[in-house]
């Protein structure tokens, strides 16, 4: 009897945490999902019209194009990411693991970045890519390069790359160690055995260190494709809404921010309905793709 | 090995459904329904009613409190708690409380469109029968007058933008304020050859574009005359006269800084008040600005001065202030709308702000704001992207700005920016609309 009554019990002892997820997770979820089936009149509800929103935003000029545009951005946001933040986070993770001289004091430096604010980080890069007073451009006049010293964050072929190397620089650290957990968890008796098999350090690495670190790598793949299709703080920082200049920096997130809230300093007409309708959109791409890229990787991981 | 699978995919989905419910917390709460509808709440004399006010000039509050602290003097019984936003966030800000029900008393609201569709939710007060509501010009008034013709704020500020000069630069190089479009070339031509960079320019903001097509586009097209054609539909923005006034931001380029591309409001600013560049294209509101980073500047500013021998100055209502429908104290508020129009007030705003007051024969002590002030009295044209051309989605404003910035990219050409702007304003703009 007093066995059952506290099994009881325990089932009430989630409900604080969950009242919380369902207020601020699962409420504002389906609020924006309703708000996209909605017309809205500036901020006012309008009439019930279905999938209409997702129709404009998919079909009509120039939501269609800002769309297809945003998203190539991302893409491109995750391919850099995935090379540059994880392919060298991977390695200098792996050396810090061979044990080189001060790996402690290379780990924290590498963290550093982490440590600041988002928005600071903008600000700091954003002096110091000035195209006429900034570091970079007085360090590549110092050099006798003035012909390579441009406005980056002003001209269309060099910002949206100035800002996702930015966010490497800024992301790095995080990689960095998620890797170097995932080194230091393989056994070190598999790697001596390893050894005494006769495999070389190329061989070592993409046959038994790879294989072993799949968890890892896995999560950091998954983490990297979010962190890219929900791009806004730098942009924002560094560009401001409108993904300026010419929209050449303009992600999914950013888009958002200027459907739901209004773009260029809150000038902009803002149309509520479209930019849920694409909330829901860009919360369907993350889900479903996080999931099925889960789903494969998982299949690639080796057990010890 | 699958429950980790499974945990590893509620983690991210967690993680992602995080985003959109971050999103979506602002969209506004939902309509909740009139619960309870608030006792009308006569305050018992002798009690003070205090006033929320809202407002977006963060950098206005010392000025305010000048003003408050007069009306308050006149009215006792009346607080008034001023609490202003950040510019950016205003309008979210305001729009979540509307929707909430918590609004603040007294609003500011945007000019012209975003302020009117307030008016046009219900969100607003009207203000008929406010003392000397009458005494404003109707231009004024059409910034903050809803569908149904009634007028919902009184316009607080006009804001006007002009061509400043560096006093000091013009003098040294025997330079005259020009009086045409020739002129103006000219000058620029000789401070670029004396290796001074003749204007403070950058296109990385948008809203700078607009602002300094504003100004110059009048020139090219003579002023009113256009504007309203344009009204009646007899004209449109592909026009020759349209079509020069983005001809000649084009032709300004060489006498921009180096790299303008890359440069924001804050290097213009740098730029002009250190005497690096001689000209800058900005607003009565960046007087104060530029006046704060060097105090010694000497500066001047002149109107444009249009094709046809005259000269003009670009202005536009710059907010007002209106009453939230759903307020407790309407009938105090609405006394704060009529103090609101009176010369007391428009004289302490002038002064403390350094603003161009939209009480009409409001004087400054500062002979800058003065010159601004008798010149949008004597030659004013409507800065046609916010007055007009504010609508759409992107608006038109918004599309001129995309569409000078990738002009100066090289990305369009003159004639491509005037049949955006036109394919822009032909979806909503009634006299242009197919």
């Amino acid at each position: 009897m007093a066995k059952s009554k506290r099994s009881w019990l325990i089932h009430l002892f989630p409900l604080p945490a969950l009242i919380l997820y369902v207020m601020f997770v699962l409420y504002p979820l389906f609020s924006a999902f309703s708000y996209s089936l909605y017309d809205w009149k500036g901020i006012a509800k309008g009439a019930f019209v279905g999938l209409e929103n997702f129709t404009t935003l998919f079909t009509k000029e120039p939501f269609n194009e800002m769309f297809w545009r945003a998203i190539q951005h991302n893409l491109i946001y995750f391919v850099i990411e995935m090379i540059v933040q994880n392919g060298l986070g991977f390695l200098l993770a792996y050396i810090i693991y061979r044990k080189i001289r001060g790996a402690e004091l290379l780990k924290a430096a590498y963290f550093l970045p982490r440590l600041l604010s988002v928005i600071i980080v903008g600000f700091l890069w954003k002096l110091i890519l000035n195209p006429n007073f900034g570091a970079l451009n007085t360090f590549l006049g110092k050099l006798g390069l003035e012909s390579w010293a441009k406005p980056w964050l002003g001209d269309p072929d060099t910002a949206l790359y100035a800002i996702i190397l930015v966010n490497c620089w800024f992301g790095i650290g995080f990689a960095v160690l998620v890797f170097l957990a995932g080194l230091q968890s393989i056994p070190a008796e598999l790697i001596e055995a390893a050894r005494l098999d006769g495999a070389n350090r190329l061989r070592l690495l993409r046959s038994v260190v790879l294989p072993l670190c799949m968890p890892s790598i896995t999560i950091m793949s998954v983490l990297t494709f979010i962190q890219a299709f929900e791009a806004f703080e730098l942009v924002y920082a560094m560009q401001g809404s409108m993904g300026e200049p010419v929209y050449s920096t303009d992600t999914l997130a950013v888009y958002f921010y200027r459907l739901a809230f209004g773009g260029a300093g809150g000038t902009d007409t803002v149309a509520i309905g479209l930019g849920s309708a694409l909330a829901v959109v860009l919360f369907l791409i993350v889900a479903s793709v996080s999931a099925i890229s889960l789903y494969l990787l998982r299949k690639r991981e080796v057990q010890h | 090995m699958k429950k980790r699978g499974l945990h590893a995919f509620t983690t991210v989905a967690l993680a992602a459904s995080l985003f959109v419910s971050a999103c979506s917390g602002g969209s506004g709460s939902q309509n909740t329904a009139p619960s309870g509808e608030t006792p009308q709440q006569q305050s018992p004399s002798g009690e003070q009613v205090v006033l929320e006010m809202h407002s977006w000039r963060v950098e206005d509050v010392a000025g305010y409190e000048k003003i408050i602290q007069a009306f308050e003097k006149e009215n006792p019984g009346i607080k008034i708690n001023f609490k202003p936003f950040k510019a950016t966030e205003y309008n979210t800000i305001l729009n979540t409380a509307l929707q909430s029900d918590s609004g603040p008393d007294i609003l500011q609201l945007r000019p012209y469109a975003t302020g009117i569709a307030l008016a046009d939710a219900g969100y607003l007060e009207p203000l008929d029968g406010v003392k000397g509501l009458e005494q404003f010009p109707k231009d004024f008034l059409a910034a903050s007058t809803g569908k149904d013709g009634k007028v919902y704020g009184v316009p607080l500020s006009i804001n006007s933008t002009q061509i400043y000069y560096n006093k000091d630069l013009f003098e040294q190089n025997g330079l005259q304020e020009p009086k045409s479009w020739d002129e103006l070339i000219q000058v620029s031509k000789t401070l670029k050859e004396k290796g001074i960079t003749p204007f403070a320019f950058g296109s990385k903001e948008g809203w700078l574009l607009s602002l300094s097509h504003g100004v110059i586009a009048p020139g090219a097209y003579n002023g009113n005359g256009f504007v309203e054609k344009l009204l009646k539909g007899e004209t449109n923005l592909t026009s020759p006269e349209f079509l020069l006034s983005v001809q000649r931001m084009k032709e300004l380029t060489t006498y921009f800084p180096e790299n303008f591309t890359g440069l924001e409001l804050t290097d213009l600013r740098a730029l002009f008040a250190t005497g690096k560049a001689a000209m800058f294209i900005n607003g009565s509101f960046e007087l104060e600005g530029i006046r704060q980073l060097n105090p010694d500047l000497k500066i001047d500013f002149f109107p444009m001065p249009t094709d046809d021998g005259k000269q003009v100055i670009t202005t536009w209502v710059d907010g007002s202030y209106g009453v939230n429908a759903k307020s407790k104290h309407k009938a105090e508020a609405l006394k704060f709308m009529e103090f609101m129009t009176t010369k007391t007030f428009g004289e302490i705003f002038a002064n403390e702000l350094k603003r161009i007051s939209a009480v009409p024969g409001v004087q400054s002590s500062d002979p800058l704001v003065n010159k601004m002030a008798e010149l949008a009295q004597s030659s004013a044209t409507p800065y046609l992207m916010v007055v007009h051309l504010s609508q759409g989605n992107p608006t038109t404003k918004v599309t001129l700005e995309t569409s000078l910035q990738a002009l100066y990219l090289d990305q369009l050409t003159p004639e491509q920016v005037t049949q955006e702007v036109e394919k822009s304003a032909e979806t909503w703009f009634a006299p242009l609309k197919k």
